[in-house]
């Protein structure tokens, strides 16, 4: 059989085990080697988890990167499944039998899709562009943090060759040419359309929480909070009141008011 | 006396190498030393891989210099190398056949320094990449300093993962009373990924890059007249290593690995052969990673289990350990009924077998009589016979059929025909 087939297959046999008590989601080392746009793909994927109740734990890893079978993290290690980046475990999850947009109907969910593509596109690239082709930010911060568990030679070549990856990736969508203050307006821009799309309501698509709130959380709590040279997506982001009061409303029911750790 | 010697031929080769070299030719007394220490000479020069070829003529020397009555004139016609040879050879290293291209440089600088280029692809996804430079200290082609720069891409699906190894390294060999010695330091960028996705979590936990900077000191003493199919002689290798100078992998690690052949009657040969190794991680914190550990097991070392597929295992993927032992007793004798005597047949034996052997880890916390103990308790051991083929005196070929008599849980054993290739055996 070949392999794509064989995990289909075993994701469906394995759709009818309960979750595990031993799930378990690996990051790199919160406090001194992840970057931010790391964080806030970790984020997102842990909110989404808190947000369907389910229970794991978190092991931090030098070399969580290099473990996850896509290359990316943060993933998760369900009893023999291993499922990395935020898409793949939101269909895990469902085969599970969890959903968290079970009450939308089809063009709803068709319009959650389309603004978490938007998020894919816009704030992930904008975070990308921030910490890896931004000299002042990918020198100082993002450079030395990545490197930073690694013994010389590695601290200097790794993130170097990360450095290069990221701008080709960029590259092929046309961001790396793009000025900062391009980039800010991009972000500006989706900023407004999640604005608009969230208004006065608690959370996105009404009174119960989504995947997209998940997403949209993880990656504005980020830019909220982290603290770079350069503030322009924190000045921006926090021009708009209701999604900055989204992102406290999420940190006090989700975190704060259980004393979890993010 | 000897008057005179004359080098013709000579290009790029140093003429103060070549003058030291024939020095001791003048101190010849009579016509028989002279010959005998001309030869001495060619050999040597032969040794330092300066030319291609090399003819001696002794001639009585001629001319109103000769002042002697008795003057002779050696002279050594020589044809130096030239600037690049190629060549295409397969190598086989542990039942991987590699496939290398070499462009070699002979005698660069002109005092034997040899450059050499390799490429080679091989089973397994090997890409192997290497660039080395050698050269004999002192004009002994004995004493040789090295260095080279390594790049080795490879699979290694006994234990589901695939490793790139980046090197530079530096070593020196010189010979002893006692044999050969190597002093090595070595920095290697290991890059270890899991191979797919059903690879078993301990191997996968083990992902990621590491850099280790060892110090190595191997030690070789090989009397035997064959290496592939000895008949006498012995072989003893020992070798240490420390790592940690440097890097993120610190470990101290021993390996003795010794061969013993004893002609009988009816060329019979009786050999007997074993291993031991042990390692230690200097670092209370980090356990030593899998790229570093031993494995055991396979068609020509410990017979009757499949590569590397004796040790603890995960999932079917060897993890390797930090001690091993392994003993082995052969028998070897001619095909029966002796086809093809005098010629092909010649490079075939039959052998019977036994061989036995443990890997496993030890603890630190307990007191040494306790881990020896261990080591030698849940050994492995099995028996068999089989076909050995000597082929050019380069590799060693077996067919054996294999009984393995006793096995520990989650070994791999592979009972029954067996086939192995390789250079190195026990």
């Amino acid at each position: 059989m070949s392999s794509l087939v064989a995990e289909a297959v075993q994701a469906e046999i394995g759709a009818y085990e309960p979750w595990p008590d031993n799930a378990c989601l690996y990051q790199p080392y919160q406090v001194e080697q992840i970057t931010f746009p790391d964080y806030a793909t970790c984020l997102s994927v842990k909110t989404f988890l808190h947000m369907c109740s389910l229970d794991f734990h978190t092991e931090l890893r030098i070399n969580a990167e290099e473990m996850s079978p896509s290359g990316k993290v943060p993933f998760i290690h369900v009893g023999a499944f291993l499922v990395a980046e935020l898409d793949p475990i939101i269909a895990f999850v469902n085969t599970r039998g969890f959903h968290l947009s079970r009450e939308l109907n089809e063009s709803e969910r068709s319009e959650m899709r389309a603004y978490m593509a938007l998020i894919e596109n816009i704030l992930v690239n904008a975070e990308l562009y921030l910490a890896w082709v931004d000299e002042t930010v990918s020198e100082e911060i993002t450079k030395p943090r990545y490197g930073y568990v690694h013994p010389w030679p590695l601290n200097r070549l790794l993130p170097w060759q990360k450095q290069r990856s990221m701008k080709a990736r960029l590259k092929s969508i046309s961001w790396s040419n793009k000025t900062i203050d391009e980039v800010c307006e991009e972000v500006k821009t989706c900023c407004q359309a999640l604005s608009e799309k969230l208004d006065n309501k608690q959370y996105f698509f009404g009174t119960r929480p989504t995947e997209l709130d998940a997403l949209v959380f993880g990656h504005l709590y980020t830019i909220l909070t982290t603290r770079l040279p350069v503030s322009r997506f924190a000045v921006i982001v926090e021009g708009f009141s209701n999604l900055a009061a989204f992102c406290k409303r999420v940190e006090e029911n989700f975190y704060k008011k259980f004393g979890r750790e993010y | 006396k000897v008057q005179r010697v004359i080098i013709d031929g000579l290009g790029r080769t140093k003429d103060d190498l070549i003058i030291q070299q024939v020095q001791p030719i003048f101190q010849a007394d009579n016509f028989e030393e002279m010959v005998m220490l001309s030869q001495e000479v060619k050999i040597k020069l032969q040794r330092l891989q300066l030319f291609k070829h090399i003819e001696i003529y002794i001639d009585t020397s001629k001319g109103s210099k000769s002042s002697v009555p008795n003057g002779y004139e050696v002279k050594f016609n020589v044809k130096e190398t030239r600037r690049f040879t190629g060549e295409t050879k397969v190598t086989i290293g542990s039942n991987n056949p590699e496939l290398l291209f070499g462009l070699k440089m002979p005698n660069v600088f002109g005092r034997g320094e040899r450059v050499q280029v390799n490429y080679g692809q091989g089973v397994n996804h090997v890409r192997d990449f290497g660039l080395n430079f050698m050269k004999p200290m002192y004009a002994n082609p004995d004493v040789l300093f090295g260095c080279g720069i390594h790049q080795y891409n490879g699979e290694y699906p006994w234990s589901g993962y695939r490793e790139l190894d980046r090197a530079l390294n530096f070593n020196i060999t010189f010979p002893s009373i006692l044999g050969i010695h190597t002093l090595k330091w070595e920095g290697v960028w290991r890059d270890l990924r899991s191979l797919s996705r059903v690879t078993s979590f301990a191997v996968r936990e083990q992902s990621g890059h590491s850099v280790k900077s060892s110090l190595k000191h191997d030690f070789v003493r090989d009397t035997r007249d064959n290496k592939v199919l000895p008949t006498v002689g012995s072989w003893i290798r020992v070798s240490q290593e420390y790592a940690g100078l440097g890097g993120n992998v610190e470990f101290a690690k021993q390996d003795i690995e010794f061969q013993f052949n004893q002609s009988l009657l009816y060329d019979t040969v009786l050999q007997f052969s074993g291993a031991f190794g042990i390692m230690r991680s200097l670092n209370l914190k980090n356990e030593i990673r899998i790229n570093d550990r031993f494995f055991l097991g396979g068609p020509l070392t410990l017979r009757g289990f499949n590569i590397k597929g004796v040790g603890p295992h995960s999932d079917g993927d060897a993890l390797g350990a930090d001690a091993y032992w392994l003993l082995a007793a052969h028998l070897y004798t001619p095909l029966p009924f002796r086809p093809g005597k005098g010629g092909f047949g010649d490079h075939f034996r039959t052998h019977f077998f036994a061989n036995a052997g443990n890997l496993s880890n030890i603890s630190l916390n307990n007191h040494i009589r306790e881990n020896v103990m261990k080591l030698g308790e849940m050994f492995r051991w099995a028996y068999g016979c089989g076909i050995v083929l000597n082929f050019m005196s380069m590799f060693r070929f077996e067919l054996n059929y294999v009984v393995p008599v006793r096995l520990q849980r989650g070994d791999s054993a592979n009972p029954g025909l067996q086939f192995g290739i390789g250079v190195e055996f026990l």
